[in-house]
């Protein structure tokens, strides 16, 4: 048993590459879907029924799928049925975002929930519109509560980005097992991915958890 | 546009085999991870030092690699480290627990922590051990309270079961692709797939929250 780790160096700029598409998907993913999470929550507590329904349809579907399903679906079904032609990065992005902002739809509805109802009420008896309590009284508070899911859920999702590797998208586990299959340097290049990914991630799970500690509940 | 399921029905019994497996690796991740990130959590709020430091670190890591590495990492590198091959499937159970461990071991720290101190140091007074104290006082209550979050554990588990197609372990996600391969109908193919998920996935937190419901009362102090 003989290891190379030189493999790891002379495609170092590849893997570089690979990881900077992968921050970029999780990044854009986020920017998509924090407002895509916001308006499903409005929508669901809009108290129009079919609007609260048609919301509720969409994030129970998305919460309910394998992401590797919303992935290939998407892959498929995408130019076949409604005539658009994306390039593999925009496919992956469709169906992260889809995944995302139904989660991301649960957490502000949740948040926005978890201030108690007394709080709105008493805006409203101070002679502020229903808007004006949202956004002015209930949303500032939620927001401190939505913080620390929404980070744990931005960890999920810069793990998740791994996924799309599966329809040739050019991110850091595609590329590394691409060029495990190019050099069949497999234990190398497989050790070079994970150790990768550890390194960016492992920040980001403490990050979560001193917000967590800052900012968690506890009743 | 038009649809054509009949590639579909015609290997019901391909795709239900499929299904079969997917449940059953599901189901044995399920176990294996209660059983190990039962004692990893419990190690990590009760152990000594030394075992704790390894322990959060083995929980953290898992929390910040992917599942599709972790699976690709057991299924590829693990032979040439140990020379030891798994057969796709166990390489799967292997890599699936590995990382749902972690997250239940999580759960069952965040479920011990929700019990206030004082009934600890309650039962500690009462001349209890501390062993006693953990399972007649700590744990009675703290179980019922990760009810939901283990709810949670089965339908993340069976989604990322789904991943395991990756090292083509043939379960419903791999049979699909392959049949989708086969029959030049990926929409059809990938269609009834998700409706399978959602099928399988949405009762299964429901039931979980319901038997919680009727549970509740008795992790409340």
């Amino acid at each position: 048993m003989n290891f190379d780790w030189s493999v790891v160096w002379t495609h170092a700029g590849e893997l570089l590459q690979g990881t900077e598409i992968t921050v970029f998907l999780a990044v854009v993913t986020m920017m998509i879907a924090i407002p895509g999470g916001i308006v499903l929550a409005l929508l669901r507590l809009s108290g129009s029924r079919i609007l609260s329904g048609a919301s509720a349809s969409f994030t129970e579907l998305f919460r309910n799928l394998p992401l590797i399903l919303v992935i290939y679906a998407a892959y498929y079904i995408m130019p076949l049925t409604l005539n658009i032609a994306l390039s593999p990065i925009a496919t992956g992005l469709v169906a992260l975002s889809l995944n995302v902002s139904a989660y991301n739809g649960e957490t502000f509805r949740a948040g926005i929930a978890s201030i108690r109802k007394g709080q709105g009420d008493a805006a409203l008896a101070l002679g502020m519109s229903r808007w004006q309590a949202m956004r002015e009284v209930v949303l500032p508070q939620a927001v401190r509560r939505v913080l620390p899911v929404l980070a744990s859920t931005w960890v999920s999702l810069f793990k998740d980005t791994s996924l799309v590797s599966v329809i040739a998208v050019g991110e850091l586990a595609y590329t590394a097992m691409r060029i495990r299959s190019q050099t069949f340097r497999v234990l190398e290049m497989l050790t070079a991915m994970a150790a990768i990914y550890w390194a960016l991630g492992y920040p980001q799970a403490k990050l979560v958890d001193w917000l967590n500690r800052k900012y968690g509940i506890n009743e | 546009m038009d649809l054509d399921f009949s590639p579909v029905i015609e290997s019901w019994r391909f795709l239900l085999g499929g299904l079969e497996l997917t449940l059953a690796l599901a189901a044995l991740t399920v176990v294996c991870s209660l059983l190990v990130g039962g004692a990893v959590g419990l190690g990590r709020c009760y152990g000594p030092v030394w075992l704790r430091v390894p322990l959060v670190f083995y929980i953290d890591s898992m929390r910040s690699v992917p599942v599709l590495v972790v699976l690709v990492w057991s299924y590829f590198a693990l032979p040439i480290v140990t020379g030891v091959t798994l057969p796709p499937f166990w390489a799967a159970l292997v890599a699936l627990s590995l990382q749902i461990s972690a997250f239940v071991a999580e759960i069952v720290r965040a479920g011990v922590n929700s019990v206030r101190p004082g009934q600890t140091r309650a039962a500690l007074a009462l001349g209890m051990s501390q062993a006693q104290a953990i399972r007649e006082v700590v744990l009675p209550q703290a179980i019922v309270r990760m009810l939901p979050a283990f709810g949670s554990i089965i339908s993340i588990t069976i989604k990322d079961t789904a991943i395991a197609a990756v090292i083509a372990v043939p379960e419903y996600m791999n049979r699909s692709q392959t049949l989708a391969g086969q029959s030049f109908r990926p929409i059809e193919v990938f269609l009834v797939a998700m409706v399978v998920y959602f099928i399988i996935l949405f009762p299964t937190t429901r039931i979980v929250d319901m038997v919680y419901v009727r549970l509740a009362h008795l992790g409340r102090s």
